[in-house]
């Protein structure tokens, strides 16, 4: 499901003041880095914890990793804040109220997903009650990664969207963040499994010959696959 | 059995609203369910009455993953690390509580040194958990203890310590999977045991700060002392276990009542205390973290040799199957009983359960809301909801 | 670990008291709907079960007769209750009860207060319903949710428009 993304160039207005001023244009480029510069030093955080994530979240606000060296503040509420890292499971019924208080957070804004239910559901994503993942019904900037991810992967996420939002300001900014997708080889498996009759008759005859070294054929069930990659006729070529 | 406990006004939960005095200008107020100190994502409607509150109707269910559902469709030993997300707080309980009821209703034996291996990481987990706790409660109760977030912050450094021990052993700092149907996966490293000595000994001994700022902190004091008393006999109707019954009173402990793992090998000393308000559930949580730094220096130089699972390592995962049978096990986590109901074979072939349920000893915790929160204020609200340590994960599964 | 078949005493006053005459090995014994609540309350105020342990839910979806003149299998409701003794050498009482659809299951409330909760989501999530519950709503679900998601035949993907 698409998000509509609405209105994402944001223009501050102290820069319609300025353009409007005479001579005040050379200033502008100036006060520009210094507002990039506030702005990527002090993302104050909303922390949508729901669970296991925000563990981890608060273990980055936490003593060791320390995210207040990067001008990241907590705050409960969302008025206050830059940005809205979604940190766990978003179920149907917590859903709209996610919405809600992004709603409610001023423009400029930002939102973090962090962690695999946040991004995906994860393994919930197929149960009635699993939101799967939040950029169904969210403008997603930056995905975290992980289960949950350990709180210099959240670290690191944040130094992305601090580059990613001076590229905006600088108006380099081209692609949008897309869910990460999986690797080729992650999705299917490299060599064909032991059922499969594209298998490999070698490879198949020596993981057997291996594991009867061992003495595990039995227990790993070879011997009936053993038969039954015997008794499996050649595959039928499509070219003559 | 008797109870020697300061006896508790219990409101009645289904007061209907309407015949409140009938002049009272009644205001409600929704806490959560996004709110910082609900621990997650719970919400209570109050009724307030000033600042008194008349009424409480609590809410869980915004994390309500399906987890039994998914459970359904798993095989036995593909569950593990998805029942590690339920108490996020103490992921090994978990584990070993589901494992737990597999292995009595396969009939799989558990070498010793297992036992001795999963006895010593419960316990390391129960102090994480309630360092965690501590330090949360510091935030709940704001400038109370130590001021903002300073306990926090101390308290998330000696967790670290913990987890960082975790990682040695299962290469995971959060979300272990290390325990499965017969034993444990991994084992631990050459010198853990010295990492482990080190570490309690730095815990121990920062747990006594801890202790001074709970005892001798008249803030704290002032805002726990008398504050949401769960009383015995309540807390038993309501199935409460773990800190808050033994808060109120009353000595239980599966632990030593029921022994499990190796704690038949152990002398395990309850903490109980018999006010059962906030700061005797503060109290008692302190305490079991001294006695599991105990029980941990104890056992840990006393590991005996040997396989740590029952069934010969294989590469493929131990296939598990379970035709028939109903069982339940259980074990003391941080918060309580924490037991899982399995219903096997039905129409799935024995390679997974019938039907699975989770006893979360934070959702019967929770459920002492409405008899707790009538008469109290708002901000006692926090200060209880916080000595509740309720993990939602947990509470709505 | 299902206690209530190891301790001699809960064994005794189900045979007894109860009418109960099959005792599983694998399995707690299935007491009778009318004995719910004066066993509960027995096991409460005689052998000192007082703290609540849980309830469970199941659902065993109907089957039709494979031929015709055999009888199918009715759609059937099952549900397992348990208390725990306090102290040393705390044991566990186990029972369950076996309901037809549509049948009200009695409710512990009036003796466990624990059972408002357990009760009130085994209801919102197997559909069990049970009578004399002071507040018989949903617990984890949306109060506007269709239909009962631990039931066998509720499929796991169910769609939930928007979100799916």
């Amino acid at each position: 499901m698409a998000v509509d993304e609405g209105e994402r160039s944001f223009r501050h207005p102290l820069f319609e003041f300025m353009a409007r001023m005479p001579g005040l244009d050379v200033a502008t480029t100036t006060v520009d880095k210094l507002l990039t510069w506030g702005t990527t030093n002090s993302l104050w955080m909303f922390p949508m914890a729901t669970s296991c994530c925000g563990i981890e979240f608060m273990a980055a606000a936490a003593s060791r990793v320390d995210l207040d060296r990067m001008g990241t503040i907590l705050r409960g509420t969302p008025r206050h804040c830059d940005v809205m890292v979604v940190a766990g499971t978003i179920t149907v019924k917590m859903a709209p109220r996610v919405k809600k208080l992004w709603e409610q957070m001023p423009e400029p804004k930002w939102c973090v997903a962090m962690g695999s239910c946040a991004i995906s559901g994860d393994f919930y994503r197929d149960i009635y009650a699993v939101v799967p993942g939040i950029d169904t019904f969210l403008p997603v900037d930056v995905y975290v990664p992980g289960c949950p991810p350990n709180p210099e992967e959240l670290m690191h996420g944040l130094l992305r969207l601090q580059e990613k939002v001076r590229l905006v300001r600088a108006g380099k900014w081209s692609d949008q963040e897309s869910r990460p997708a999986p690797h080729e080889h992650l999705r299917a498996p490299s060599i064909p499994r032991l059922t499969d009759p594209d298998r490999d008759k070698d490879l198949s005859a020596q993981q057997v010959a291996s594991a009867d070294g061992l003495g595990f054929a039995d227990e790993m069930n070879l011997v009936k696959i053993r038969t039954a990659t015997r008794s499996t006729p050649p595959k039928t070529e499509e070219d003559p | 059995m008797k109870f020697s406990t300061a006896t508790a006004t219990v409101a009645d939960p289904y007061l209907d609203i309407s015949t409140y005095e009938a002049d009272a200008d009644l205001m409600v107020l929704n806490l959560g369910p996004q709110h910082p100190s609900t621990h997650g994502v719970f919400r209570i409607k109050l009724y307030l009455d000033g600042e008194v509150i008349v009424k409480a109707v609590p809410y869980p269910g915004f994390l309500h993953r399906g987890v039994e559902k998914l459970c359904e469709k798993l095989t036995y030993t593909m569950m593990t690390p998805i029942i590690d997300k339920n108490d996020y707080l103490s992921p090994m309980m978990n584990e070993q509580a589901i494992n737990m009821a597999f292995e009595d209703l396969h009939g799989s034996a558990v070498p010793r040194r297992a036992k001795y291996l999963r006895t010593i990481f419960a316990e390391l987990q129960r102090v994480a958990s309630h360092l965690v706790w501590l330090g949360t409660f510091g935030v709940d109760l704001g400038g109370a203890l130590g001021g903002g977030t300073t306990l926090f912050m101390h308290c998330f450094r000696e967790r670290e310590m913990i987890l960082d021990l975790f990682e040695e052993v299962t290469g995971c700092r959060f979300h272990y999977n290390t325990h499965m149907v017969g034993g444990n996966r991994h084992d631990i490293p050459a010198k853990w045991a010295k990492g482990v000595h080190r570490v309690i000994g730095v815990i121990a001994e920062r747990i006594d700060e801890y202790e001074i700022l709970l005892t001798s902190n008249k803030m704290f004091v002032d805002r726990t002392k008398g504050v949401g008393v769960i009383d015995a006999e309540l807390a038993l109707s309501l199935g409460i276990t773990g800190p808050i019954l033994r808060a109120a009173g009353v000595d239980h402990d599966l632990r030593r009542d029921a022994p499990y793992h190796a704690y038949d090998e152990v002398d395990v000393r309850v903490a109980v205390e018999t006010a059962g308000d906030c700061q005797a559930r503060a109290i008692v949580r302190i305490l079991e973290m001294r006695e599991s730094l105990r029980i941990v220096g104890e056992l840990i130089d006393n590991v005996p040799e040997g396989p740590i699972n029952g069934y010969r390592p294989t590469k493929t995962p131990l296939q598990v199957k379970i035709t028939k049978g109903q069982g339940y096990a259980c074990l003391e986590g941080p918060r309580g009983e924490l037991g899982t109901y399995v219903i096997a074979g039905g129409d799935n072939r024995g390679a997974s359960p019938y039907r699975l349920k989770i006893r979360s000893p934070s959702l019967h915790a929770m459920s002492c809301l409405p008899y707790v929160l009538p008469g109290l204020t708002v901000s006692d609200t926090i200060a209880t909801f916080g000595s509740l340590d309720p993990v939602m994960g947990e509470v709505d599964r | 670990m299902i206690g209530v078949v190891h301790d001699e005493r809960v064994v005794s006053l189900l045979r007894d008291r109860f009418e109960v005459a099959g005792f599983p090995d694998d399995a707690p014994p299935l007491v009778g709907a009318a004995h719910h609540l004066a066993l509960a309350r027995a096991l409460r105020d005689e052998l000192q079960f007082r703290l609540f342990g849980f309830v469970v839910a199941s659902h065993w979806p109907g089957k039709p007769a494979k031929k015709e003149g055999e009888s199918g299998v009715a759609e059937a409701f099952e549900l397992a209750y348990g208390l725990r003794s306090i102290g040393k050498g705390s044991g566990l009482a186990v029972w369950r009860l076996c309901l037809a659809a549509g049948e009200h299951a009695p409710s512990l409330v009036e003796l466990f207060a624990g059972a408002d909760w357990q009760e009130r989501e085994q209801f919102d999530l197997v559909g069990v319903r049970f009578k004399g519950h002071p507040d018989l709503r949903r617990l984890m679900m949306p109060e506007d949710w269709e239909g009962f998601p631990l039931r066998r035949d509720y499929p796991i993907n169910t769609p939930c428009p928007p979100w799916r």
